[in-house]
């Protein structure tokens, strides 16, 4: 990727060695839950960038998907008995299946109308969650409390890293990207060059909402308690949209940055000014509407672009004559 | 006349009570131009969409290469070999030139290297290999639409429809379009353009399709097309026919 040219890889490295190391020098279990909610966010961040960002659908339902990922796993281990091994993997499934379930309609909308229409999925599926027996109704459901702050602290990483890592190879180096990047772009112009728009939107789709499944079922877990409003609640989509839309969307860069940021400011804000959190949301919703108006690329989309407008320096001829840009 | 690569028969495509395209039937040879003209709101660009699968036909067939490809998608069109330009042009305004062919050329180049390099290829001969790196939304018209000869270019498509790639262009940028054009041709390309420049349509096409009101209302080549009656009477009125 030409934004991580030089000092780009080294940075990943250091950060991935840096968070690798972490909990063995440091024993602060609160710091250590801090980071560890942080790095779920970035992971949910991204997850829904390959949805809104890439292909152009913005899905403010994307917090059902980590809500169902989360009622999986605790129905898997508190009423069928499965390990938590065998029942991690099913809430990604169960993620993903719904994603493909609720893609055959709703992604033949576009725009607002498919926004609307993943939200209303959201609110279905959180309806779902309060009258249902077996997920507890509006008491939500306790999980057995597994006390290991490192243990999930190394899963969330490892799931995020590899998601990461995952979509960073399918979106910046494979084919995929480029294709749900001309869906975005001119839906109709895609097809006459041989794309299927149907196909890969629900890829990009079930793409986004696999991780997002299983991140949901590594956070019940961890925090032993669900319940609808917590994990099926506009907050996660909410909050998704904002570290997209704050960081940079179409990238993978901008919503983990995006995340970290708001996240910080969250956790901080909860921390100092836990008396105000309407101001939290009021500070949250200006917050969409300035980087909407005055950084319509996210920070990481402004940033990168100043880097691109100044001139650069000569780089080692390519095998093909690659002009410099503009004239 | 050689082997017919694409016979579209009787084909006609309503909308509602409209009938855009009613009963036209033609050949279009291996190899040859054919030009396809007519007044504006003759159907032409809706019988561009329904032979580039954008819209299923009512009535009739479009047989490609022996296939009849009425109705199928676009995409599928693609893979078969038949590549469309838009006259209201389609660039992927977001992504650079080069990442525009490059999405075409993955069509028959699936590894994103050697679709690069075909890619680069293409923008070699259409003249735009030195704004690759720009931004599709700053490219001038004459340049969006070398994008879009580019793109149906990289899908290496045995058929080519080209929907007014000329119109709008000054006189220079006019003539660089029909060299390319030309040069497509002389690689085997067969061609069926829609435009609205006389002085070019004229130049190069081998036979001339002429549609009013949806039907053809001739078909010959251009010195045939331009003595019939009621080819004068469609452009030019009642008294000059």
């Amino acid at each position: 990727m030409k934004t991580t040219t030089g000092r780009g890889p080294a940075f990943l490295a250091f950060l991935a060695v840096a968070l690798l190391v972490l909990p063995l020098v440091m024993h602060d279990t609160f710091v250590l839950r801090v980071l560890t909610e942080g790095i779920m966010w970035v992971g949910l961040a991204i997850a829904f960038d390959v949805i809104a960002g890439y292909t152009g659908y913005l899905n403010f339902g994307h917090g059902a998907f980590f809500g169902i990922g989360a009622y999986t796993i605790a129905v898997l281990m508190m009423q069928a008995n499965l390990p938590f091994a065998l029942a991690l993997p099913a809430g990604g499934l169960a993620a993903g299946i719904v994603a493909f379930i609720a893609g055959v309609p709703t992604l033949r909308l576009k725009g607002a109308y498919f926004a609307i229409a993943t939200w209303a999925l959201s609110r279905a599926i959180q309806q779902l969650a309060l009258n249902l027996d077996f997920t507890g109704g509006p008491d939500g459901m306790r999980l057995e409390a597994f006390l290991n702050p490192q243990f999930f602290y190394y899963l969330m990483l490892i799931t995020v890293g590899l998601t990461f890592a995952i979509l960073w190879y399918l979106l910046e180096r494979a084919p995929f990207g480029l294709k749900l990047k001309a869906i975005r772009e001119d839906e109709e112009g895609a097809k006459a060059l041989g794309l299927n728009p149907t196909k890969l939107k629900m890829q990009a789709f079930i793409l986004s909402a696999l991780p997002t499944g299983i991140l949901g079922g590594i956070y019940a877990y961890w925090i032993t308690f669900i319940d609808p409003s917590s994990t099926l609640g506009d907050l996660v989509s909410d909050q998704a949209v904002v570290m997209v839309v704050f960081g940079g969307m179409g990238t993978l860069f901008g919503p983990a940055l995006g995340a970290v940021l708001i996240f910080a400011f969250k956790t901080i804000f909860w921390a100092y000014l836990s008396d105000f959190q309407l101001l939290y949301l009021i500070i949250l919703g200006a917050l969409i509407a300035i980087s909407v108006i005055f950084i319509p690329n996210g920070l990481w989309g402004t940033l990168v672009r100043r880097k691109a407008d100044r001139p650069r320096p000569e780089r080692a001829p390519a095998a093909v004559v690659a002009p410099e840009e503009g004239n | 006349m050689a082997e017919p690569i694409l016979k579209v028969a009787s084909l006609t495509k309503c909308f509602g009570g409209l009938t855009a395209v009613d009963d036209v039937s033609f050949q279009v040879a291996q190899g040859e131009i054919v030009g396809l003209i007519g007044p504006n709101g003759a159907g032409k660009t809706t019988l561009f969409n329904v032979i580039s699968g954008y819209y299923a036909p009512t009535k009739g067939s479009v047989v490609f290469q022996g296939a009849d490809i009425g109705g199928k998608p676009p995409y599928h069109l693609a893979g078969v070999g038949i590549g469309r330009t838009f006259q209201v042009v389609k660039p992927f305004a977001g992504l650079t030139v080069l990442e525009n062919v490059v999405i075409a050329s993955f069509l028959r180049h699936p590894k994103r290297a050697d679709a690069e390099r075909q890619a680069w290829q293409v923008l070699e001969t259409t003249g735009l290999a030195d704004r690759a790196h720009v931004s599709a939304a700053g490219l001038t018209l004459a340049g969006r639409k070398r994008l879009e000869i580019s793109k149906a270019l990289a899908l290496e498509p045995s058929f080519l429809l080209l929907d007014e790639v000329v119109a709008g262009l000054n006189p220079t940028e006019a003539d660089r379009t029909v060299e390319l054009i030309m040069k497509l041709k002389e690689q085997g390309l067969t061609i069926l353009i829609v435009e609205h420049i006389m002085r070019v349509i004229m130049n190069i096409s081998d036979r001339l399709v002429v549609l009013n009101f949806g039907r053809k209302i001739a078909e010959g080549t251009p010195a045939e097309v331009c003595g019939d009656p009621q080819v004068i009477q469609a452009y030019l009125g009642e008294a000059a026919a």
